[in-house]
């Protein structure tokens, strides 16, 4: 009883190949590559283009955070951080390489009146180097505090309340202008991405290409990892962690593992996220919106990789329509959505179809 | 150069500059025909009455204030008969200014003001302001005439408006200018006693007064104003250090009382059920919204109790608060026990909801709340130490707090049946207690509390919908610091991260202090993982 999930789920009973074949993970990769397939022969409007790749990067986040939430029983409220790191090393990524090419100071720099830019700036118009660099920064984050959580076992609600209280933290810090990384207003006006002009059809297009095919692969990578029998510990860890600690398995090791993984997924997704919307400031790290991503994985469904997709994809999906049809109304929709689903739905909007065919969790006492 | 009319301009200023030694009255005529001269005339005028005005009669400042109102305004005319008073600006005839008598002022000419003739006639005017002045507002504003020119204004003139005043505040504001004035007097001895005097009484302002002088060249010149300017200096750093800690001391409790009222609530529902309420922080603001609604029903119902709202507010936060919080644990929590983070997500959704709610209903602006006696102002106690009334209505009230929720929690059956639920819960059902009661009683009572923190907040901080989620991650901290279901951990918690928090800011700022704290915390919990003062119980 480490406070976790405590509701039933499906055990991988067969061999691991079974398990792969998932119908719902497969239907949604396959939707996801004939998404990206559509884009590419017959774009729609861009603006649409636009929505479906910010959508795509979503749902990465929110895979990211079922896998240690519905597979490690550790719910994080703080993934916004990571998603954040990617997001603010890709910021500085576009705007290093605008100046790089065009010698133009970002905004920011010529707000703070410095010559150039900061020094741990050097190297980051190289995409390359900036792409290691975001996932190598947000797995050392979580390398770093999962060690210490973990080694210490500060689990259930006690590593929830920590982590939100450093996304927390992180965003007091980066209000702060003196950062180099924008302070409030953030890092916006990227002139470029590889050469090519931000904002044209083309980079729109190749953006939400980029994203579903990320998707694609992440969900279809980590469906293979849960399926695995690194998968089943994982189960096992967050069904009972002591029994699995006392038959001799290092349940902090693979926490802390599938941990960093977790994290860089989600500054995968901050990477493919910024480009799309053009602008990165302090409010990803507000803790409200990383507890909307847990949101969007318990609506969907906790456990199921699919589920966090359609959860990412719904919640957002609405949030794109009605915060813009009836600004007020949404907290409130979203507010009754997430009772509803807590106290109606316990496994999400997959129970609504029937996909969960063991009806356990009714009986459910844990 | 031998112009006798400016030999004889010499010489009625000198007569001017000498009267007030022999504390003669004040010579009207001449005075009247200053104002009504040229430009020169009427600056000596307004000059010799400042000089004067130390030992001038009350009705001769009132005579000479009436002519510089006059001047000021442009109601003064100026006949050959002498001047005359309007009664507005180009009024046909006045009064005569030293008879009284009515008199024509056809085509007599009305003095215009340069610039410089403005600023002395200003200057005379704040004089007969600051020591005629019927009431302290009149004072204060003639006062802050003179502190723009305070180094033309006598002692004498401060000394006396000083003896003179009643109002405390304005003769403690008199006192600082005239030592002000006095430490740059050109006599050796009247600067060594300003010093000692302004090391008297000390304040960061004094110190940087006194820091200021060592520039002076008759620091290094003269042996005993730099004694005496050292000895001082060093007097008002020591006070100033003490009362700077001492004001340290006194935030850090009062930010520690107030994470205290936003604490104890989670703690007591997070030990008894493990269900982390991340609606606390909307509990506390509603709270401060239940205050704002007894603080209207006075004012429709009783205005002349208005003032004491704040107190009748205490029973009504709590109950308010208290119900809602029960509503929530009958309508939501209730099934959600067995699945803390759940339990965790539909706190979330409340919190929302109730953000929203409000927003909708009340709107996103600030509300104003009066603010009775006993939370204004403060009474200062020692160098720059303030101790404000409404920092100190926050820290009584959290001591009444922690002793009535003590009592609640040890002395009665309730607070008994709590306990007992929160060491064991499955023993205490086998006992015959009814558990789901205890936790929607103690849901009740941890809600409520936060309403309780709501009341003490009106007066300090700025209540509007979004007031609560900058509560919510600094109480969790303390939560889990102090220990899960364990007041005393609680209050020991919000002690050290208060104080910490006060310690740190001034240093490195209030990020860094947020940083540092969390990062102490998450140490710390590699020690003790279950915080500070863990209560015992079975898993």
């Amino acid at each position: 009883m480490n406070g976790a999930v405590q509701t039933a789920l499906v055990a991988p009973a067969g061999p691991a190949r079974r398990a792969v074949r998932d119908p719902l993970v497969a239907g949604l990769v396959g939707l996801c590559l004939a998404a990206a397939a559509a884009i590419l022969v017959a774009p729609p409007a861009p603006y649409l283009v636009n929505a479906l790749g910010q959508l795509a990067a979503f749902a990465i986040l929110a895979v990211s955070l079922d896998l240690v939430w519905g597979y490690l029983g550790i719910l994080s409220l703080g993934h916004g951080l990571f998603f954040a790191i990617g997001g603010y090393v890709c910021a500085m990524h576009l705007l290093a390489h605008g100046a790089a090419v065009t010698g133009v100071l970002p905004d920011f720099v010529q707000f703070m009146g410095w010559k150039s830019l900061p020094a741990y700036w050097a190297g980051l118009d190289h995409g390359a180097y900036a792409f290691v660099l975001a996932l190598a920064l947000a797995g050392l984050v979580a390398f770093v505090f999962g060690l210490a959580s973990f080694r210490s076992r500060v689990n259930g609600v006690y590593f929830s309340i920590i982590s939100q209280a450093l996304v927390y933290v992180a965003m007091l810090l980066m209000y702060r202008n003196d950062t180099g990384l924008g302070g409030n207003n953030g890092m916006t006006g990227f002139p470029l991405l590889f050469g090519w002009p931000m904002g044209s059809p083309g980079v729109v297009t190749g953006l939400a290409v980029a994203a579903l095919l990320t998707l694609a692969v992440v969900l279809a990578g980590t469906r293979l990892l849960v399926g695995s029998t690194v998968g089943r510990r994982m189960l096992a860890c967050r069904d009972d962690e002591t029994r699995l600690r006392t038959l001799g398995y290092s349940t902090t090791r693979l926490k802390l593992g599938i941990w960093c993984l977790s994290a860089m997924i989600a500054a995968l997704a901050g990477i493919l996220y910024v480009p799309q919307v053009g602008i990165i400031n302090p409010r990803v790290l507000a803790p409200d919106l990383s507890i909307e991503i847990a949101v969007w994985v318990a609506i969907g469904g906790l456990g199921r990789l699919g589920g966090a997709v359609i959860g990412a994809i719904l919640v957002n999906g609405l949030k794109f329509w009605l915060s813009a049809a009836m600004p007020e109304a949404w907290p409130f929709i979203l507010s009754g959505l997430v009772l509803l689903v807590v106290l109606v739905l316990p496994n999400g909007l997959l129970d609504l179809v029937g996909w969960r065919l063991r009806p356990t969790w009714l009986r459910g006492a844990r | 150069m031998a112009d006798p009319l400016r030999a004889l301009l010499a010489l009625c200023c000198l007569a001017l500059l000498t009267v007030p030694a022999s504390a003669a009255p004040l010579d009207r005529a001449a005075f009247a025909a200053d104002l009504c001269g040229d430009g020169a005339a009427q600056v000596r005028g307004a000059e010799g009455l400042v000089q004067a005005a130390g030992d001038l009669a009350a009705d001769d400042l009132a005579f000479a204030g009436g002519l510089l109102g006059a001047l000021a305004e442009r109601r003064l005319a100026c006949p050959a008969e002498g001047a005359l008073l309007l009664g507005r600006p180009g009024a046909p005839e006045g009064r005569d200014a030293l008879t009284g008598a009515t008199r024509p002022a056809a085509e007599a000419r009305a003095p215009v003001l340069g610039l410089r003739q403005r600023a002395a006639v200003e200057t005379a005017r704040g004089t007969v302001a600051l020591l005629t002045g019927p009431d302290p507002a009149a004072r204060v504003a003639g006062l802050a005439v003179l502190e723009r020119r305070i180094a033309t204004v006598p002692a004498a003139v401060l000394d006396r408006a000083r003896d003179a005043e009643t109002d405390a505040a304005l003769k403690g504001t008199i006192t600082g200018l005239a030592h002000a004035a006095a430490l740059s007097s050109p006599d050796p001895a009247r600067r060594r006693a300003a010093i000692a005097a302004v090391a008297a009484s000390p304040s960061g302002a004094a110190q940087a007064r006194l820091a200021a002088l060592k520039g002076d060249p008759a620091y290094s010149a003269d042996p005993a104003f730099r004694a005496a300017l050292d000895a001082g200096l060093a007097q008002v750093s020591r006070a100033v250090a003490v009362g700077d800690g001492l004001a340290v001391f006194y935030n850090g409790l009062s930010f520690a009382s107030i994470l205290f009222m936003a604490a104890a609530g989670l703690a007591i529902i997070f030990g008894l059920m493990g269900v982390i309420n991340l609606a606390q922080g909307e509990f506390i603001m509603l709270g401060a919204y239940a205050t704002y609604g007894v603080q209207e029903a006075f004012r429709r119902l009783a205005p002349g109790l208005l003032d004491l709202y704040l107190l009748a507010a205490v029973p009504v936060a709590f109950a308010a608060v208290a119900l809602v919080g029960i509503a929530v644990e009958a309508l939501i929590l209730r099934h959600l026990y067995r699945r803390p983070l759940m339990s965790l997500l539909a706190t979330w959704a409340v919190s929302l909801f109730l953000v929203n709610l409000v927003r909708v209903t009340v709107g996103t602006q600030n509300l104003q709340f009066v603010m009775p006696a006993y939370v204004s102002g403060g009474v200062p106690l020692y160098a720059d130490f303030v101790m404000t009334w409404n920092r100190l209505f926050a820290i009584g009230f959290a001591a009444a707090t922690l002793v009535l929720t003590l009592l609640i929690l040890r002395r009665t059956p309730l607070g008994l049946d709590i306990r007992a639920v929160t060491q064991n819960r499955d023993m205490a059902a086998c006992l015959g207690l009814p558990t789901r009661r205890v936790d929607r009683l103690a849901f009740g009572l941890g809600s409520g509390l936060a309403g309780l923190a709501g009341v003490a907040l009106c007066p300090i901080y700025s209540v509007n919908p979004g007031m609560g989620s900058g509560f919510i991650a600094d109480s969790f901290m303390v939560v889990v610091l102090g220990g899960v279901g364990s007041l005393i951990g609680t209050l020991v918690a919000a002690l050290g991260v208060g104080g910490a928090n006060v310690l740190i800011e001034p240093v490195s700022g209030a990020v860094a202090a947020k940083v540092i704290v969390l990062v102490g915390i998450i140490l710390f919990l590699q020690r003790r993982p279950e915080g500070l003062f863990a209560v015992r119980r079975r898993r």
